[in-house]
């Protein structure tokens, strides 16, 4: 038995190790979402991270020129909305004080470099230098000034991975800045695509497409893109839009994360509501 | 004989930094070069089928762990990837493999495989068009790949590296 055995591990023993390492990955595949998994991983890329962000930091000087240049720009023309959005803000606030709405659109903005990136065509990260010490916690959207970049996914002391929103597991409720229309948006491993849309809702190329109040994940209007295509579905009720991200994810190094994390008690409402003893 | 061991681990660390860092910048069509597999491949073909499966495995762990990708889907792709790379493991044709175009071949070969099987491992959606999702996500990132390990064979000597 003992020489069987023996025979069979002499003649494949590569192919016996190959299946073994294969079914350890595939158990590990299934152990992503346990605590201790977690931590192990927040450890790992913290202490990774923090090396990756001397090399950017680098990178990052060799670029100020340019970047001062186009931030000035950006600063400009940023002064003359921000001097519009002043009036607009205080006849706002008159208005809002009459019929006496609550204001509920002041977030804190924590600003933050992008360390490292992992872009491959399902799953991008960013790896950003501001973690749990300053006030991150997963699920804070991540922007810039063009608009949404992704939303926090974990978090070390002082470093934070988040999933951009080429990743497909990111699925973001939006809606059509226009036509007010709602919609699940998501990463196909191809496509920004907004999926399950009803033939007859009023959706456009050229549209702007913003994070909609719906969402639970980030329950204020931000820029998302722009709709490219409608998918010509021959058949069925649905189309699928195809949308243009505002934000190069190759090209894009300082971000703000939001402080803004998932309503609980929102969604405990939403969820008690459904519940039937 | 330890070297073996220490070069493949002491090479990986600089090499994912610059993957992770420099790398992006020079993306075409979101497709970037895969440097730890020109690594894993070269050490495969070096040092035999078994290392160069041991080796997809841990590289392929540590990656999943630091980059916060889904734990398990680059241990697969790379360990599969480091199996096919040994099999041009032989002792008589490794000189020749190694210092030659051949290896950008199987770079390519290891590349292509390598993505196909992290894709589908980190749950791309296999209903889009199958030949667009195997030129985007298999064939555009493996010639890359494949072309920038060109460089290895040109301008690195294989036996300093081991």
């Amino acid at each position: 038995m003992f020489r069987f055995f023996s025979k069979i591990w002499k003649e494949y023993k590569e192919y016996i190790l190959l299946i073994l390492l294969l079914v350890i990955s595939l158990i590990t595949l299934s152990l992503n979402q346990k605590p201790g998994v977690k931590k192990v991983r927040a450890i790992a890329f913290g202490t990774f991270a923090s090396v990756t962000s001397v090399i950017s930091d680098v990178i990052n000087t060799a670029k100020v020129q340019s970047e001062n240049e186009r931030l000035m720009r950006v600063n400009a023309e940023l002064m003359l909305q921000v001097n519009r959005l002043r009036e607009y803000g205080i006849l706002n606030e008159e208005l809002k004080g009459l019929v006496g709405l609550k204001d509920t659109f002041n977030y804190p903005l924590i600003p933050a470099t992008i360390v490292s990136k992992s872009l491959n065509k399902s799953q991008s990260t960013i790896t950003i230098n501001v973690g749990e010490g300053s006030g991150i916690k997963p699920g804070m959207p991540v922007i810039n000034d063009l608009g949404l970049i992704g939303i926090v996914q974990s978090i070390s002391e002082d470093y934070a991975i988040a999933r951009t929103l080429k990743n497909t597991d990111l699925k973001l409720t939006i809606k059509d800045e226009r036509s007010r229309v709602d919609g699940i948006m998501k990463w196909n491993g191809e496509d920004l695509v907004i999926v399950d849309v009803p033939k007859t809702y009023d959706i456009e190329p050229g549209d702007r497409i913003i994070t909609s109040d719906l969402s639970s994940i980030i329950p204020i209007p931000i820029p998302v893109g722009v709709v490219v295509r409608l998918s010509k579905v021959e058949t069925g009720i649905f189309n699928e839009v195809k949308i243009k991200s505002f934000v190069d994810f190759v090209r894009v190094e300082n971000v703000f994360v939001m402080g803004v994390v998932q309503s609980k008690q929102k969604n405990d409402l939403e969820l008690n509501f459904y519940k039937r003893d | 004989m330890k070297y073996q061991f220490i070069f493949p681990v002491l090479l990986f660390i600089p090499l994912l930094i610059l993957q992770t860092t420099i790398i992006p910048l020079f993306s075409v069509y979101s497709a970037v070069p895969d440097l730890i597999l020109i690594l894993l491949v070269f050490y495969a073909i070096s040092y035999g089928q078994i290392f160069g499966t041991f080796l997809g495995f841990g590289y392929g762990f540590l990656f999943d762990l630091i980059t916060g990708s889904l734990l398990g889907s680059a241990m697969l792709s790379k360990t599969v990837a480091g199996f096919i790379a040994g099999y041009f493991s032989n002792e008589n044709k490794r000189d020749v493999y190694l210092r030659s175009y051949i290896f950008s071949f199987i770079v390519f070969l290891c590349a292509v495989i390598d993505s196909i099987v992290y894709s589908f491992f980190s749950s791309a959606e296999l209903q889009r068009n199958f030949l667009l999702l195997f030129f985007e996500q298999g064939l555009l990132p493996g010639l890359y790949t494949a072309v920038i390990s060109i460089i290895v064979f040109i301008f690195l000597p294989a036996r300093r590296l081991t």
